[in-house]
C-alpha cells in the first residue's frame, strides 16, 4: 500500500481530507492547502482581519458591547431548556412550526417529510453551515428533490463539491482565477467569466430563476429570540432575503445555542457581528424576521399560490451534552462570526480545510466538530497553537486556546502508554494522566527538564574549555547533515532538524545574578522579584541580567527567583494535570516574594501570559489568581512603570545615541504580549527615548513556542513566517537596514533562523543605552 | 459636530449607496425619481406608503414607466423598485424598512435599482437605537425589520462586486 504522506498534494481532493481524525490525513491536507489554497486565503482573511480592526475600533463602546453579549449569551445557555420552550409557544402561536431535532437524521428526516408533504421538487438555500452539519443536501438529493445553493460561495462549492473552509466565507480558498476555471470546466462554456463581475453575472441569472420557482427555501438563522420568535438573518448577497420571502414554505435550521430570551436583546449582536464577521459597520442585509409573514409568497403564471408556512428546525446533535460539559459548554456562546479564524496566523495561511474538519474550522472549529461528532474529528485543533491573537477577538470572550488545550488533553488520553511515553514522562515528572501522550508532547511540555540538564552540560563543557559536548549546543549545519542526537531528538520527539536549539547559557540566570547580588546592596525603592522563566534562565540569561541592571538602575530592589516551570509548556501541549502542577510549584515560589509586597517581572512573553490569563484555569482559586495576576509585569512595562512613579522621562534615563545597533528598529511583538496589552508600552517607550522604530501588523511569527520547532509543521510554521519576513524586507529595500528587536523566545528564534542576524529584546536595548 | 443627516450621508455613500437630498414635495419627489429611472428598463414598481404623508408620494404613479398593482410576473421583470424607509441609521448609512404594507419587500429586493425614500428625521443615531422601546414609539420592536447597508455585494467571485442576487443599485432619497 502506498505511503499516503507521498501522495502528490496537487490531486489531492478537499473533501476526502476533510475528516483529520488521523494524523496523516491532517498533514496531507496542509500540505495541499500550502501547495494550493493559501494564496486566497491569506488575502481573504487578512483582508476581513484589517477590515475588523478598523470596524471595532469604530464602535465607541466596543468592549461595554462585548460584556453585554457575553451577559446575554451566559444567560440563555443557562436557561436553554426554557427558552426552546417560550420559543416554541411564540412561533406556534402565529401558526409557524417547530421540530426540536435530538440528532441530525432527526432533523434530515424531519425535512424531507416537510418536502414531501408539499411535494416539493425543488429547495434554494441559503448560507447555512448547521445544514452542512446534518449533511442535508445529500439526504434531500437521495430522494431526488434538486437542493440548489444560492450563496455564491456555497454555490462554487456545491459545483466543486467541496465541504467549507470558512464559517461566513465558505469558498475563501478559491482565487476568481480558479473559479473561473473551474466553472469553465463543469458548465462547459465558452464565456470567457474573467472578472468578479462576469462569474457573478452568469451564476445570478442561473440562480434567479430558481428562486422564482421554488416550492421551499431553507435558510439558517445568526440569532433566534425565544420572546417573540423573530430570527436575525445577516447576509451580504440577498439570496437569505429571496429564500426566506419568495417560496411559500420557509424552513429555518439553527443549531438551539442560537436562542437568545428576547428581541430588544438583539441589538448588541447587530453591531457586533458584522464589524466581527466582515470588518463592516453593517452586512448589506440585516433582516429581522417572525415569521411566518403576512406578505404573500410569490407566484409566477402556471404555479399554485400557496398559503405561507414557516418551519423552525432546531438541531440539538450533541449541543444539550455539550451544555453539561464544563469547558465545552464555553463553545456555545460562539456567534460564528469568523474573527477567531481571521486572526489566526496559522488559519491565515492554510485555511478551513487544512485548519477545519467536515464542517466546522478554525479555532473555534475543533469544539464544534467534537461537540456535534467525535472528539477524534477535532485533532485538527492542534494547529491552535495558542498565541491567543483570537482571545481579544472574539465577541463574546470565547478562550478559544483554553477550548483547544482541552481538546489536546483529552486527544492525549485516547491513545495507550507505551514504555517510551512512560520512561519520558516518568524521567520528566509528568503527571500520570498525561503519560500517555505523544513523546514529543512530553518532551516539550516538560522542556525545564531537557534546559536545566542542557544549561548543565554546557556549564561543564565551558568550564572545561570543550566547545562543543555531543551536539547539544550545536543544530545542524545548514546542509541537512544533521548531528546524531539531532537525527535521533528528530526520530523519537520530532524536533526538526532544519531549526537551531536555542543556545543554553554558559552560566543561568540564577547562578550569574547570585553572584551579582554579593555586596551589591538592597536599594530601597519598588520591590520586585525576576522571575527566572525557564526560557530566560537556561536559555536566554543575558535578557534576565538586562532586566536586573535596567530595573536597578531606576532604584528598584530586585531579587530573582528559583527556576521553576509555570505551566506554559505544559499547557501548550494539551497536558493540563502537569501544567497545573507546574503553576503551584511556581507560584508557591512567588509566595513568599508577593508576601513581602513585591511585584513579579517576568522577562518570557509566553510565561508573563500564564500569570496574566492562563493561571485561572490552573490554580485553586480566583483569587489567588488575581493575587499573581495583578503584580505581573513584562521588563519594559515596569520600566514605564517606574518612570512614571519617579516623574523621570524616559530620555533622561537612557540615551539613544549610545546605541549599539542604531537607531533605526523594527520591533515584532510577541503574540500572547500583544493580547495581555503589554507590547504597545514597549513601542511607546522605544518612540520616547528616540528611536525610529517600526513594527509588524503580522499576528504570529508563525513559530510560536514549540510549534514551528516539530518536523510535522515546520513547512507550515515557514510559510506563517513569510508574512513577517517579507514585511521586514520590504521596509528595508525602502528605508535602509533596521536593528531587529523581538520579545520573545520564540520570536528570536524564527528570526535569527529567517535573517541569520542577531536579534534583541528590548530591555537588552535599553540597558545598553543607560545613562551611567 | 455633524448632524445625523451629514454623518448618514456620508457613512451611506461609503457603503455604495447614493444620496440625494430632495425637497419634501411631490413634484420633487417624482422628478428625482424621473430622472433615477431614467435608463432603467422593465418598469417602475411602488410599494405602499404608511410612514410618509400620502400627498407626497401622490405624483409617483403618474410618472412615465410606473406598473400599477403589478402581478408577480412583471415584479420578477421591472428595473425599479421605489420603498419606502421606517428609519435610517446615521452611524452606518443604513435604511431600515419595515414590512408590512404591499411590495415593500419585493420592491428592496428584486429589481436592479432600490430607490428608498427616507424621512431625515426618522434617522437615528445607531442600530441598536431601533430596539429601544422608546425609539420612534418602539415599533422598531414589533416590526418586521430589514436593514439595508448599500447595495448587495459579493466578495465571493474574487474582487468586492457590487450586485449580488438583490438590487445592484441603491439610490436614498433623503427628504428634508
Amino acid at each position: 500500500m502506498a505511503d499516503p504522506h507521498l501522495k502528490p498534494a496537487a490531486v489531492e481532493v478537499p473533501r476526502d481530507l476533510a475528516n483529520k481524525s488521523d494524523k496523516a490525513r491532517l498533514l496531507r491536507a496542509i500540505r495541499m492547502a500550502l501547495e494550493i489554497e493559501s494564496p486566497a486565503v491569506r488575502r481573504n482573511t487578512q483582508t476581513f482581519n484589517r477590515g475588523r480592526y478598523l470596524a471595532t475600533a469604530a464602535i465607541p463602546d466596543y468592549d461595554a458591547l462585548k460584556d453585554q453579549a457575553r451577559r446575554i449569551k451566559d444567560k440563555a445557555i443557562a436557561s436553554l431548556p426554557e427558552l426552546v420552550q417560550t420559543l416554541k409557544n411564540a412561533i406556534r402561536s402565529r401558526g409557524g412550526h417547530v421540530f426540536v431535532a435530538s440528532t441530525a437524521a432527526d432533523a434530515c428526516r424531519y425535512i424531507l417529510d416537510v418536502c414531501h408533504w408539499r411535494a416539493a421538487k425543488m429547495v434554494v438555500k441559503g448560507k447555512t453551515i448547521t445544514s452542512e452539519e446534518i449533511h442535508l443536501n445529500h439526504v434531500l438529493e437521495a430522494d431526488g428533490i434538486e437542493v440548489v445553493e444560492t450563496d455564491l460561495a456555497e454555490f462554487i462549492l456545491q459545483v466543486a463539491n467541496e465541504q467549507p473552509s470558512h464559517f461566513i466565507a465558505p469558498a475563501l480558498h478559491y482565487s476568481r482565477e480558479r473559479i473561473t476555471a473551474l466553472f469553465k470546466r463543469k458548465f462547459k462554456t465558452d464565456l470567457p467569466l474573467d472578472s468578479g463581475e462576469a462569474l457573478t453575472r452568469f451564476t445570478r441569472e442561473r440562480l434567479r430563476a430558481k428562486f422564482l420557482y421554488a416550492d421551499i427555501g431553507i435558510t439558517g438563522a445568526n440569532l433566534i429570540a425565544a420572546d417573540t420568535g423573530t430570527l436575525m438573518f445577516v447576509e451580504s448577497e440577498g439570496n437569505i432575503r429571496m429564500a426566506s420571502f419568495l417560496p411559500p414554505v420557509h424552513i429555518a435550521i439553527s443549531g438551539v445555542e442560537k436562542i437568545i430570551p428576547a428581541r430588544s436583546e438583539m441589538a448588541p449582536f447587530l453591531e457586533l457581528l458584522a464589524a466581527s464577521a466582515t470588518g463592516q459597520s453593517l452586512a448589506a442585509y440585516t433582516s429581522f424576521l417572525s415569521p411566518p409573514l403576512s406578505d404573500p409568497a410569490f407566484a409566477l403564471p402556471g404555479k399554485p399560490i400557496k398559503p405561507r408556512e414557516f418551519h423552525l428546525v432546531l438541531i440539538d446533535n450533541g449541543r444539550m451534552r455539550m451544555r453539561e460539559d464544563p469547558v465545552f459548554r464555553e463553545t456555545l456562546n460562539c456567534i460564528r462570526c469568523g474573527a477567531c479564524l481571521n486572526s489566526c496566523a496559522n488559519f491565515q495561511t492554510v485555511g478551513g480545510h487544512a485548519f477545519g474538519g467536515e464542517t466546522y474550522s478554525g479555532g473555534i472549529g475543533g469544539s464544534w466538530e467534537a461537540g456535534t461528532g467525535k472528539l477524534e474529528n477535532a485533532r485538527f485543533s492542534e494547529l491552535c497553537t495558542g498565541c491567543s491573537r483570537c482571545v481579544n477577538q472574539c465577541p463574546v470572550r470565547i478562550d478559544i486556546p483554553w477550548l483547544n488545550e482541552n481538546l489536546a488533553d483529552r486527544l492525549n488520553r485516547t491513545v495507550e502508554r507505551t514504555p517510551l511515553r512512560n520512561a519520558l514522562g516518568s524521567v520528566t515528572g509528568a503527571s500520570m494522566e498525561d503519560r500517555s501522550a505523544p513523546a514529543s508532547k512530553i518532551f516539550f511540555g516538560n522542556y525545564h527538564y531537557f534546559a536545566k540538564w542542557g544549561a548543565r552540560l554546557k556549564s561543564i563543557a565551558h568550564s572545561i574549555g570543550v566547545a562543543k559536548l555531543a551536539g547539544l549546543t550545536s543544530s545542524s549545519d545548514g546542509g541537512g547533515h544533521a548531528k546524531p542526537l539531532r537525527l535521533a531528538m528528530e526520530r523519537w520527539v520530532g524536533l526538526d532538524r532544519r531549526r537551531t536549539l536555542p543556545q543554553f547559557a554558559n552560566q543561568t540566570l540564577v547562578h550569574a545574578a547570585r553572584k551579582q547580588a554579593v555586596g551589591a546592596g538592597r536599594p530601597r525603592g519598588s520591590k520586585v522579584v525576576l522571575f527566572a522563566d525557564v526560557f530566560t534562565n537556561y536559555g536566554l540569561a543575558q535578557r534576565g541580567l538586562a532586566t536586573l541592571e535596567v530595573l536597578r538602575a531606576l532604584g528598584a530592589d530586585v531579587v530573582v527567583s528559583e527556576a521553576v516551570p509555570e505551566g506554559r509548556a505544559a499547557l501548550s501541549q494539551g497536558m493540563i494535570a502537569t501544567a497545573k502542577n507546574h503553576a503551584r510549584r511556581a507560584t508557591a515560589e512567588l509566595e513568599r516574594y508577593v508576601s513581602e509586597g513585591r511585584d513579579i517581572v517576568v522577562v518570557e512573553p509566553s510565561s508573563l501570559a500564564m500569570f496574566r490569563r492562563d493561571l485561572r484555569y490552573l490554580l485553586e482559586s480566583k483569587e489567588r489568581f488575581e493575587r499573581f495576576r495583578a503584580r505581573a509585569f513584562d521588563p519594559v512595562e515596569y520600566v514605564v512603570k517606574l518612570l512614571e512613579k519617579s516623574s523621570r522621562k524616559p530620555k533622561d534615563v537612557f540615551d539613544v545615541s549610545r546605541s549599539p545597533v542604531g537607531q533605526k528598529l523594527f520591533f515584532h511583538a510577541h503574540c500572547q504580549q500583544k493580547t495581555i496589552g503589554s507590547a504597545e508600552p514597549t513601542e511607546a517607550l522605544l518612540r520616547e527615548v528616540g528611536f525610529d522604530v517600526l513594527t509588524t501588523n503580522v499576528e504570529c511569527c508563525g513559530m510560536a513556542g514549540s510549534f514551528g520547532y516539530k518536523t510535522e509543521f515546520y513547512d507550515l510554521s515557514m510559510a506563517v513566517g513569510a508574512d513577517l519576513f517579507t514585511q521586514i524586507i520590504q521596509q528595508e529595500r525602502s528605508g535602509g537596514k533596521r536593528a531587529l528587536i523581538a520579545s520573545g523566545t520564540s520570536c528570536t528564534e524564527q528570526l535569527q533562523g529567517g535573517f541569520a542576524r542577531s536579534v534583541l529584546h528590548p530591555i537588552e536595548l535599553l540597558a545598553a543605552i543607560l545613562r551611567r | 459636530m455633524p448632524d445625523l443627516a451629514t454623518t448618514f450621508e456620508e457613512n451611506a455613500t461609503q457603503a455604495a449607496a447614493t444620496v440625494w437630498r430632495c425637497e419634501r414635495s411631490p413634484l420633487a419627489i417624482r422628478s428625482a425619481v424621473e430622472r433615477a429611472a431614467e435608463n432603467a428598463r422593465g418598469g417602475i414598481v411602488l410599494s405602499e406608503a404608511e410612514f410618509l404623508a400620502p400627498q407626497l408620494l401622490a405624483a409617483l404613479p403618474g410618472l412615465g414607466g410606473v406598473i400599477l398593482r403589478p402581478e408577480d410576473e412583471q415584479l420578477a421583470k421591472a428595473g425599479v423598485g421605489v420603498t419606502e424607509a421606517f428609519a435610517g441609521v446615521a452611524s452606518t448609512g443604513s435604511v431600515c424598512i419595515a414590512l408590512g404594507r404591499p411590495l415593500v419587500g419585493l420592491t428592496s429586493l428584486l429589481m436592479p435599482m432600490n430607490i428608498v425614500l427616507l424621512a431625515s428625521e426618522r434617522i437615528v443615531e445607531r442600530p441598536r437605537d431601533l430596539f429601544d422601546p422608546g425609539c420612534l414609539k418602539g415599533e422598531g420592536l414589533k416590526r418586521n425589520l430589514i436593514f439595508i447597508t448599500g447595495p448587495s455585494a459579493t466578495a465571493d467571485m474574487g474582487p468586492l462586486v457590487l450586485g449580488a442576487h438583490g438590487p445592484h443599485r441603491l439610490l436614498i432619497l433623503l427628504l428634508e
